[in-house]
Parts: structure tokens; C-alpha cells; sequence
């Protein structure tokens, strides 16, 4: 349930301010890291500012989307919603160049197939990717723990998929003044496609984005279902619920309709940019890199302080004696 | 959540789990007792196997008392580490060590407990798909939890989608997975918590099959050729026609359990059925004459606190 989830509790932030201020604590945190003897003043010629670091996050989370289109075999939109929260809540707490969002984009994916329960070998998986797909895949399963740990273990998303089914039957059943509620769908999935090139999913419940779709479609249909969210869904709810919900459906529609593609020139600019300016530490063709890998292969093994003699007495032990699931 | 390594003191190994080692350590702030499982993801194909990523979806879910819980997670090196609740003992051990501890009163009580755990389970619309006494440990005080969710998922309640039929221990693996059901659902759990009822209460297997082929045959022999009225559907089930076994007739319950009460009969075969559709719900059975009859179900404090340094 969305109202008991971690998603709500950790993942829901207040307003568009506080989603700014992380990412501009994240873009400072690196900048003061990797260049403090860069004058504050110049600072911006050689890093990324962090309204570079959105277009350029826009600008991947339309790659994104490309890529998970693209797909084969087809991938259920709940991976690809998955993928987008994966992706946004990352980057409010990690500046794009301390990780190349290239490299978290394929491992949000990745790690949303696998949540998602589409399975997909590492194999099928950068198959779909263009370019050297061994080094993708290393890339991806060596980025794959570093992502859990980013979301905090929270992998469980609500999307808005299943609330849109929801109120998709409940109209059909309660609401009889809409013809054919099943035309609104184009309209739907159109405008959830949008939806997740916004911050809406980091604001809003899944219910609510996926009620401001279903208003939209209907809208474009020419049709209006203003009285079934008054009378029917919010008719024992009280006028101070309903008024934060059209308000939630206001804002929603109108980040939306504010969906824009970055320019390509500048994009270009940036992209060269973060080439110089990105962490080399986590630059998969650094030496140093390469180093940190190794070292992380070595270091597998728990310090062991008690007696050495293996105690037999617990039961993680009986599995392997008891017949197991083949 | 920034816990690693160095909050934790190791203080032995416990066991091998399917994809790494398990430890026993203590919390050095809150000084609580933990199991830690770490899962090697050097080497692995896939990198995190999905079975890791669904016990910790599962787990996080889950709060309930009869199901362990899942405190943390941090990574180290290549691995990752779950920071499990720590369960000194656990029912297998129960049955292959201390017999004589598992009175009718107990088996009561633990079967209860399993009950409890698996309707918690099921309203969340998981099935454990594992369900056996390995995996069903036991703590200091004696409380009985359910482990081990690697094979643990969402299911969808009408049925709709197709799931993998490789999945619960032989020996409690209900009849439709023998035969390669890919459409089940979390009935699949109800005819393990018979069988380990059963287990329980006469200290033997109730079906212990050597191999795949051989579970099946146990199964048909003890409750008779399937027909369509005890089983509709059957035979449209993938690997129904692969294999025929010889005609047999239901033995009777008393024959199969000798010396068992009829109540506990009553209620282990209505776990033990081929339609699953049958099989008495977790929330039912937890309302069954036979935990309202003498003896009654045991007390928390009558139940068997586990040592773990008894020497065996």
C-alpha cells in the first residue's frame, strides 16, 4: 500500500524548492570535494552548474525513456515507471559528475527489470545496447549495488499504472455519463509518458498522477468528469481534501504541459564539459578506477573474531542438508 | 542506515546459505544479536540474484511477529550483507534433535504460529513458495518464524499470470508443481503447512520422496488416482501425460497417520488436497476445532527455549 510505503515516507518531498536544494547541496558537496582551489568566481567555467546538471539529467531521462521504447522484448511500463524513480531519486542525493547518469541510467533499468519481474539476462539485457557490451555489462553489475544502496534499499515503487486501471473501472461501473471510458486510454498513456520527464512522482501519490491523466484524457476527448471527482470520489471526503486534490491535478497538468526537450547545442556543450569535469574515480576507463575494482575483489571477506571451530547448531546449516528447492 | 561492517562484531559462522555465508554477530551500539547473510555478487552471472531482491522486497513489507525480520543492509566489497533477526534454533533441528521436546501441546502452539505467519503472508498477497522446517526457525523465547523468502513473491489474486513451477522443497511441494503447474497460487503454501503439521505431530516426513518422479508416485498412492471430481483440471496440467503411475485407490487418513486424533486428521487433510481451491485457507484453519481441544495449544512460557550452547 501506497500510504504505508517507504515511497510516501521517504520519497515524497513537499514542494519543487526542496527537490532543488538537494540537488544543489549535491552539485556544491562535489564542486567543494574536487575544487577548492578553483576561485569561487571561475568555479562554473570548469564544473557543472546545477542548472547544467538538470538539462543534462533531462536530457538523459529522454534517452531513457528511448531506450526502454526500444526494448526487446517488450518491457511492461511498470519497469520503465520503476526505472524513472530509480533514476530521479539518485540524482537528488548524487551530482551527475560524481556518476555519469549513462552508466546509472542502464542500471536503473537493469535493477527495475529485476524488482519488476521481468526477467531479462545480463545477456538479453545489453543486447539492447549500442557499443561494447562487455564493458556495458561490467559497468552495469558493478554499479548495481552501488543503486540499492542510493535508494536506501527501498526498491518497491507505486506506480501510477495500477490506480489508472482502478479508476478505469470504477468510472466504467459508477459513472455512466461517459461513453466508452476505454478511448480514454490513448490519451492516458501519452500523458503518463510525459509525467515521468517531470519531478511530479517525487511530489505527487501515484493516484493522483494517475487521476490528473485520466482528467486530461478526458478532457481531450471533450468530456468532463469534474462531478464524478466531486460527487462520486470525493463526495464524503470533505471540501478541504477535495480542494488539495484539484490542486495536486492543477499542478500536475501544468508540469506536464511544460515538457520540454533540452537544446541540443547545449546539451553538447555540457556533455564535453562533464567529460573533464566528472569524477575519475568512478570513470570506468580510469586507471584508478580499474584499481578501486580490484582492491573491492580483495576485500571479500568478513573479519572473523570468534573461535574458528564452525558452530553446526543454527539452521541456516539444515537447508543445505534438508532436499532443496531444485 | 550508514551501518557497514565495523558497527558489527562477528562472532562465528552459523551456515551456508545458496549464495553466500551466514554469521552470527552482535550489534556493537545497540548490542543486539544478529544474523548476518552475505550474498557474493563477485562472479555471479546476473549480478544481485533475483531471489535476493525479492526476500528483501518481501521483508520489508512483512512486519509481522511470526515472520523474521530484515534490520539493515549495507554493502562489502563485491557482496552485499543482510542483517537478519537472529534465530538460535529452528524446527528441523527441533525434529531431527529434540523429539521428545515436540509435545502434542507444542506442535500446537508452533503450528499456530506458522499459521499466523502464512495468513500475514497471504493478505499481503505473497506466497512463501518455500514453506518447510528448515525454514522455520525459532528464537530464545521460543517463538516460531517463518525464513528464508528468497523464492517468496507478489501474486495476483485472479490467477492471471504464469510463475515458475521450480520452486518449494520436494517433500512439501504441492501436487499441481509436481506436475509443472506454471497458473498456481498461494494454496501451494497450504498443502506445505499440512505436511509439516503432519511432520510435526508424528516426527516423520508425510511424503519424503527420493526424487521428482518418485514425490509424485508417494502422492498418488497415498490419496488415490486423481479424478476430475477430486482434482478438476488435472490433466491439462504441462506434465500431466509425461508419466502414468498404476490405478490406486485413497488410503484411508487413519491408515496413512496411525494414532493421530481424528481433529488433527480433520485438519491436515484439509490442507493435504489436490484442488487446491480446497485446501482450507491459513485464516480458517487457525479457527480449527483442533486448536479449541484438549490438550490446548501450549503456553509461550511452556514452550522449548533453545540453547544453542547445548552440546549435540
Amino acid at each position: 500500500m501506497f500510504s504505508t510505503s517507504s515511497q510516501r515516507k521517504f520519497w515524497t518531498f513537499s514542494d519543487e524548492n526542496e527537490l532543488a536544494r538537494h540537488r544543489e547541496k549535491h552539485n556544491l558537496d562535489y564542486i567543494s570535494r574536487h575544487g577548492h582551489q578553483i576561485d569561487e568566481y571561475q568555479r562554473y567555467n570548469f564544473f557543472l552548474s546545477p542548472e547544467e546538471e538538470r538539462l543534462l539529467l533531462r536530457q538523459y531521462e529522454l534517452h531513457l525513456k528511448e531506450f526502454c521504447k526500444r526494448f526487446s522484448p517488450p518491457m511492461p511500463k511498470g519497469v520503465v515507471g520503476t526505472a524513472f524513480h530509480y533514476f530521479k531519486r539518485f540524482y537528488l542525493y548524487n551530482s551527475s559528475m560524481d556518476y555519469h547518469p549513462k552508466e546509472i541510467l542502464a542500471t536503473c533499468v537493469y535493477l527495475a527489470c529485476k524488482v519488476e519481474e521481468f526477467n531479462v539476462s545480463i545477456g538479453q539485457f545489453v543486447a539492447n545496447i549500442k557499443g561494447d557490451r562487455d564493458k556495458a555489462s561490467d559497468i552495469i553489475l558493478n554499479n548495481e549495488l552501488l543503486l540499492m544502496q542510493q535508494l536506501n534499499y527501498h526498491l518497491t515503487i507505486h506506480n501510477p499504472f495500477r490506480p489508472v486501471e482502478g479508476f478505469l473501472i470504477d468510472i466504467k461501473t459508477r459513472c455512466c455519463t461517459l461513453p466508452n471510458p476505454e478511448r480514454l486510454r490513448s490519451g492516458i498513456d501519452e500523458f503518463l509518458e510525459k509525467v515521468f520527464l517531470t519531478d511530479a512522482c517525487l511530489l505527487y501519490a501515484p493516484s493522483q498522477i494517475a487521476l490528473a491523466a485520466v482528467l486530461h484524457a478526458a478532457s481531450k476527448e471533450q468530456e468532463n468528469l469534474d462531478s464524478y471527482v466531486t460527487d462520486m470520489l470525493f463526495r464524503d471526503a470533505g471540501p478541504d481534501k477535495l480542494a488539495i486534490l484539484i490542486e495536486a491535478v492543477r499542478k500536475i497538468r501544468s508540469m506536464v504541459k511544460m515538457v520540454e526537450s533540452p537544446a541540443r547545442e547545449r546539451v553538447r556543450v555540457i556533455e564535453k564539459k562533464l567529460d573533464r569535469c566528472r569524477n575519475q574515480e568512478n570513470n570506468p576507463d580510469s586507471e584508478i578506477y580499474k584499481r578501486r575494482m580490484r582492491e573491492a575483489l580483495d576485500e571479500d571477506d568478513i573479519p572473523h573474531t570468534g573461535p574458528s571451530r564452525m558452530s553446526l547448531d543454527t539452521s541456516g546449516v539444515t537447508q543445505v542438508l534438508s532436499p532443496s528447492a531444485s | 542506515m550508514d551501518s557497514d561492517i565495523t558497527s558489527y562484531a562477528v562472532e562465528g559462522r552459523i551456515g551456508e546459505g545458496a549464495h553466500g555465508l551466514v554469521f552470527k554477530a552482535r550489534h556493537l551500539h545497540t548490542c543486539r544479536e544478529v544474523a548476518l547473510k552475505k550474498i557474493l555478487i563477485k562472479n555471479l552471472e546476473d549480478g544481485i540474484p533475483i531471489n535476493v531482491m525479492r526476500e528483501i522486497k518481501a521483508l520489508q513489507l512483512l512486519r509481522c511477529k511470526y515472520i523474521i525480520k530484515l534490520y539493515d543492509m549495507f554493502p562489502r566489497g563485491m557482496s552485499l550483507v543482510l542483517v537478519l533477526e537472529y534465530m538460535c534454533s529452528g524446527l528441523w533441528d527441533m525434529l531431527h534433535h529434540n523429539q521428545q521436546e515436540l509435545t502434542i501441546p507444542r506442535v500446537k502452539s508452533y503450528a499456530q504460529m506458522l499459521l499466523k505467519g502464512t495468513r500475514y503472508m497471504h493478505a499481503h498477497y505473497i506466497m512463501h513458495r518455500d514453506l518447510k522446517p528448515a525454514n522455520l526457525l525459532i528464537n530464545y523465547e521460543g517463538t516460531l518464524k517463518v525464513a528464508d523468502l528468497g523464492l517468496a513473491r507478489l501474486y495476483w489474486p485472479d490467477g492471471g499470470r504464469p510463475y515458475s513451477h521450480q520452486v518449494a522443497t520436494r517433500w512439501y511441494r504441492a501436487p499441481e508443481l509436481l506436475y509443472g503447474a506454471r497458473f498456481y497460487s498461494e494454496k501451494i503454501d497450504l498443502w506445505s503447512v499440512g505436511c509439516i503439521i503432519a511432520e510435526m505431530i508424528t516426527k516423520h516426513p508425510l511424503f519424503a520422496g527420493e526424487s521428482d518422479i518418485e514425490q509424485l508416485a508417494i502422492v498418488l498412492q497415498h490419496l488415490g488416482t486423481p479424478t476430475e471430481e477430486t482434482w478438476p483440471g488435472h490433466s491439462e496440467l504441462p506434465d500431466y501425460h509425461k508419466i502414468t503411475f498404476p490405478e490406486s485407490t485413497p488410503t484411508p487418513w487413519p491408515d496413512l497417520l496411525p494414532g493421530v486424533e481424528p481433529e488433527a486428521l480433520d485438519l491436515i487433510k484439509s490442507f493435504v488436497l489436490y484442488n487446491a481451491n480446497k485446501r482450507i485457507s491459513a485464516k480458517e484453519a487457525l479457527r480449527h476445532n483442533w486448536f479449541r481441544s484438549r490438550p490446548l495449544p501450549a503456553a509461550m512460557e511452556d514452550m522449548p527455549k533453545p540453547n544453542t550452547n547445548k552440546p549435540k
